[in-house]
């Protein structure tokens, strides 16, 4: 069944700071089958919005798919990938289909 | 939306006031929905509000009815109901509403902020329970929230890929005080979503399609829910190609026309399956590549490269890979392309003769039929025919979901859209009642018939009571079998004829038209085929109360032609063990 490879990637999502946010990021994953191999949250400088840190095991779905999803969410407002390694450079990963 | 300011701004109200004037300045008509304790401050505003609202049976019927509504009407169906019970009656025409994106706003009553965690009588989660097939939903405790809630909904519902959001509001919030607060302008910081294609990609389009020599045009829902019927047409008769509509788009080009080659997937005709399987390019415009279209994924469409253009970005590449991908409004993106299809067509004209040969072979040689019973019974195939023929193009049909679905979408001619409503990804046996219901209300001086089984029939006909008492007049073919029939089919083909609680035993239990007349409706019944017409007839012109039609149809008549579930459209079946005769076919 496992062909494709499974990946890490480190997802940082900014959310609205509301009620149920967590859920929604929560059963979203669930629901689509998506692995979540940890989630933290936290606040920002701004007290309206909230941080997330992911990191997700993508398996068989792409993490653009994983990203488009997430980003259908009306409490989410933006999503970067962390790419770890020497520089720890970020890098926005949102299917940006306007460029 | 939210653009001009209502003259209940500024004043001081209860937020059951400021929910209905919210609803008023969102320009909502008409609503449907069922009271109790939690909404009751509601509706109290509602008794004195300019909104029509129809007081259906159960909230079920709410739902399906908004759904109706939208997608006849093209604005965002509004229901409504109370706390716990009330509110969990609405789960599946919320979900059936976002398979489908159908705009619809659900409003719902909850258990005072202070008694919620509690167990409290009626108290359901509604908003977690909903969070999975809402495009977006809210838990209001403050009346100051509930016109910006109430605005936002809309706004989300309507644009965008369109889809349900329901606004659940605690009871004290309803009761309190406040000042109605109408937004001038809604900014959401994650929802932007994107109208306008990038003009890049419509250059890539153009380019691809100009280099295809077998191109389709597979064409989804998205078409009809952007209004560009026009746009559609006018892309096709440039390139002059072929054309598959599916399930949700039936009525987006018209079934008369030449380069139609009927509906793809699972009982899709030979043409419009093969065309999808033989092509070498999919210009694929508001659809998904659903399960039911694509049979076995790993062997749809084998040879084609794939132009996806639809307004969700999250659809692209979900099921198959897109080699140019539009992300934008349909209509926006159908009018960009033929400006630039033209350019590109200008410099490099791929000749379709030959495809179009092949697949017109295909079209003539395996035309959608059915036998008439040799015993003299009636055909349920037959039926929906003359019920299309006799209603004529402009009729609105709905439907429950089985066989008498499927042969609603075979077998009536669509040349309209927004004229054929049905529970699609969902698949929600009870849709057809209700829906049309929501249709008839959206267009009073339309013929709407409700296609429906005597098993979906037996879930929502309840709501013909309301019908009756509002001024709905609907009209319901009973398309009665005496089973769930399409899962009967299934157990035919697939589990040796064992028929394990799929009968519904008899054709006199219920007796539907004593239970129409009960229910206020004009109750027939139809056994013969030398019957048939009059009997169409005789509901035709019936026209001041809904009207039941009791159609006592063939039992073993199966929908044809087939794919069966997890197999590849190349297995297509046009009876049973019989495949088309693909050695005679130049393909």
């Amino acid at each position: 069944m496992t062909t494709a490879p499974r990946r890490q990637h480190t997802l940082e999502v900014l959310v609205e700071n509301s009620p149920g946010v967590l859920a929604r990021v929560a059963g979203l994953f669930s629901r689509r089958a998506f692995n979540i191999d940890s989630l933290n949250v936290g606040p920002t400088q701004d007290p309206t919005i909230s941080k997330m840190v992911i990191v997700v095991g993508v398996e068989g779905h792409s993490l653009e798919q994983v990203i488009a999803q997430l980003d259908k969410l009306i409490s989410v407002i933006s999503i970067k990938e962390l790419l770890t390694g020497s520089k720890s450079e970020v890098i926005s990963t949102q299917p940006d289909y306007q460029n | 939306m939210a653009t001009h300011v209502p003259t209940a701004n500024g004043t001081a109200m209860t937020g059951a006031t400021a929910l209905v004037k919210g609803l008023e300045a969102a320009g909502v008509e008409v609503m449907f929905g069922l009271p109790g304790g939690a909404i009751l401050p509601a509706y109290d505003p509602i008794y004195d509000s300019t909104i029509r609202h129809i007081l259906v049976r159960h909230e079920q019927g709410a739902g399906h009815a908004a759904t109706g509504y939208a997608q006849v009407s093209g604005r965002a169906g509004v229901c409504i109901a109370t706390s716990g019970p009330g509110a969990t009656n609405l789960v599946t025409p919320l979900m059936d509403a976002s398979m489908d994106s159908v705009p619809l706003v659900a409003i719902t009553g909850q258990v005072p902020s202070a008694a919620i965690g509690t167990d409290a009588f009626q108290e359901a989660d509604i908003r977690g329970i909903t969070m999975p097939f809402t495009k977006h939903n809210y838990l209001i405790t403050d009346p100051d929230e509930i016109p910006g809630a109430i605005a936002e909904a809309f706004h989300i519902a309507t644009t965008g890929r369109p889809g349900p959001v329901l606004v659940d509001i605690a009871k004290d919030a309803l009761q309190k005080m406040t000042t109605f607060n109408w937004p001038t302008s809604i900014n959401l910081a994650g929802y932007k979503p994107q109208s306008t294609p990038n003009a890049q990609a419509i250059t890539d389009a153009a380019a691809l399609i100009a280099q295809s020599s077998k191109p389709v045009f597979y064409v989804g829902g998205g078409v009809i829910k952007a209004n560009a019927a026009a746009q559609l047409r006018a892309l096709v008769e440039l390139l002059g190609a072929p054309v598959v509509t599916t399930l949700m788009a039936r009525g987006a080009f018209p079934d008369s026309h030449p380069l139609h080659m009927g509906m793809p997937g699972m009982h899709g005709t030979v043409a419009a399956v093969t065309a999808l399987q033989k092509a070498d390019l999919l210009i694929t415009l508001g659809a998904r590549f659903d399960d039911r279209v694509t049979g076995k994924l790993s062997t749809f469409a084998p040879n084609a490269k794939i132009l996806h253009a639809d307004i969700d970005p999250a659809e692209i590449g979900k099921n198959r890979h897109a080699d140019v991908a539009v992300v934008g409004d349909i209509r926006e993106t159908m009018a960009a392309l033929v400006p630039a299809l033209k350019a590109a067509l200008a410099k490099n004209k791929p000749d379709l003769t030959a495809w179009l040969r092949q697949m017109n072979s295909l079209k003539s040689t395996y035309p959608l039929g059915f036998d008439i019973p040799e015993d003299g019974s009636l055909s349920p195939q037959l039926v929906i025919q003359r019920l299309g023929q006799i209603s004529g193009t402009d009729t609105i049909f709905t439907a429950g979901v089985g066989q008498h679905q499927m042969w609603a979408s075979q077998f009536i001619s669509y040349e309209h859209p927004r004229t054929w409503l049905n529970s699609g990804g969902a698949g929600t046996m009870g849709y057809g009642v209700p829906a049309a219901m929501g249709a008839k209300v959206a267009a009073p001086d339309t013929t709407v018939w409700a296609i429906d089984g005597d098993g979906c029939f037996q879930m929502t006909n309840q709501e013909l009571v309301t019908c009756a008492l509002n001024n709905i007049p609907i009209k319901v073919a009973i398309i009665n079998n005496e089973s769930l029939g399409m899962v009967r089919q299934w157990q035919t083909l697939f589990y040796d004829s064992r028929y394990s609680n799929t009968s519904l035993e008899s054709k006199r239990v219920p007796n539907f038209p004593m239970l129409a007349e009960s229910m206020g409706c004009v109750g027939l019944a139809c056994d013969r085929p030398e019957d048939l017409d009059k009997t169409i007839e005789k509901a035709m012109s019936i026209n001041d109360q809904p009207v039941v039609v009791d159609f006592r149809v063939h039992r073993d008549a199966m929908v044809w032609p087939m794919v069966a579930a997890g197999t590849s459209n190349d297995e297509i079946m046009i009876a049973r063990a019989t495949a088309p005769d693909w050695d005679s076919q130049e393909l």
